[in-house]
């Protein structure tokens, strides 16, 4: 690696921003359609499921137990904010407690 | 003479970009009330982007930590606080850094396998981006387009939760990115400019932190029987490919899968 920081960080830069504009400029060409609605409506639940599935596969018993807390208590407390943040107050103490 | 000139040069940058940022937002009215047949815009105000901004915080926080992670990171490959914060602005995605770190580290990086490995990491902005379309685009390209830059995980899932709850403002997304961005350098700077003093994201946490909000978004937007197709296919996708391939690929994979269950099994409404 003999290439210079600005260099570097030009390519990563550019990278990065390929892919923020590209999937939003082609779909400028793409007809929206009420079945190509439902999947875009469908591809954050999808998303989020497996970001929580691979935090359980990558985690143990303390990272599973907290994730489900996070959805026990969004549903009783109707705030995902304030469940989330409990979430993490969770792992903290599961992982102090050995788990 | 030359620090009154960077002086003014400061304040006429202060004034511009001010300038630059009331006429960003300006306008929407005007075109709300555009007569008929005129190019009519969707609302993008200076409201939308409060609004977006104050649900943004506690995910600023999160990032706050994330970005502190990354500059240990970042620091124990031998950037300081400069260059890291750099990287954190100029990629502005935690994920996509932390594998740049570690080819960089390998010492063997070359700058097509930099650029390969944060296309594949960051391939599922394709998706983000594509999702949002429909929506940001009718903000006008200067403003989609300059929302995008702004555009992280984390506030694509708040500004498509957002969107499903009725936000019409597209100010909204930019809003979200705001703390989000602030949070992430000034969390770089610490981790890179303390790395010797602090405990370790983990200790706290704060490593759990996106899933816990994944956890939490995903459970609050599931309001039909419909919407646990996508969850299931999508947590059963992730798991499988990370175990076969690596967790790289896991999210855009989740990400399609969900979509092309949803797209099958959808029924037009007769």
């Amino acid at each position: 690696m003999t290439e210079s920081f600005p260099i570097l960080l030009a390519v990563m830069a550019a990278a990065a921003f390929l892919c923020r504009v590209a999937g939003f400029t082609l779909m400028r060409f793409v007809p929206v359609s009420p079945r190509m609605e439902a999947a875009l409506r469908a591809t954050p639940l999808a998303v989020m499921a497996g970001i929580t599935a691979l935090a359980v596969q990558a985690g143990g018993l303390a990272e599973g137990l907290a994730l489900a807390s996070v959805v026990g208590l969004t549903l009783a407390l109707r705030s995902d904010v304030a469940a989330a943040l409990l979430g993490v107050v969770v792992v903290a103490a599961l992982r102090w407690a050995g788990l | 003479m030359v620090r009154v000139e960077g002086a003014a040069g400061a304040l006429w940058r202060t004034l511009r970009w001010g300038c630059g940022g009331a006429f960003w937002f300006a306008g929407e009215v005007r075109h709300e009330c555009a007569p008929y047949g005129a190019v009519t815009r969707a609302l993008f105000s200076l409201d939308g982007f409060r609004r977006g901004a104050r649900d943004g915080v506690p995910l600023a926080v999160s990032i706050f930590a994330y970005g502190v992670g990354f500059g240990l990171v970042a620091a124990q490959a031998g950037f300081g606080v400069g260059k890291a914060v750099a990287t954190s602005a100029a990629i502005y995605s935690g994920s996509a850094q932390l594998a740049a770190m570690n080819l960089l580290q390998t010492g063997e990086a070359t700058l097509w396998a930099l650029f390969a490995t944060i296309l594949v990491i960051n391939a599922r902005y394709l998706l983000f981006g594509a999702a949002l379309q429909p929506w940001l685009w009718s903000a006008g390209p200067l403003r989609a387009y300059g929302s995008l830059l702004l555009l992280g995980d984390a506030n694509w899932l708040m500004t498509m939760r957002a969107i499903r709850a009725g936000e019409v403002d597209r100010a909204y997304l930019a809003g979200t990115g705001a703390p989000v961005t602030v949070g992430w350098l000034a969390g770089t700077a610490l981790g890179a400019g303390a790395v010797s003093v602090l405990p370790r994201p983990e200790a706290l946490g704060f490593d759990l932190m996106l899933a816990c909000f994944a956890a939490g978004m995903m459970t609050a937007m599931v309001k039909t029987r419909a919407d646990l197709l996508p969850v299931v296919v999508g947590a059963v996708t992730a798991v499988a490919v990370a175990h076969l391939f690596s967790p790289a690929p896991a999210i855009i994979a989740a990400g399609l899968a969900g979509a092309a269950a949803a797209a099958l099994v959808h029924r037009e409404p007769s």
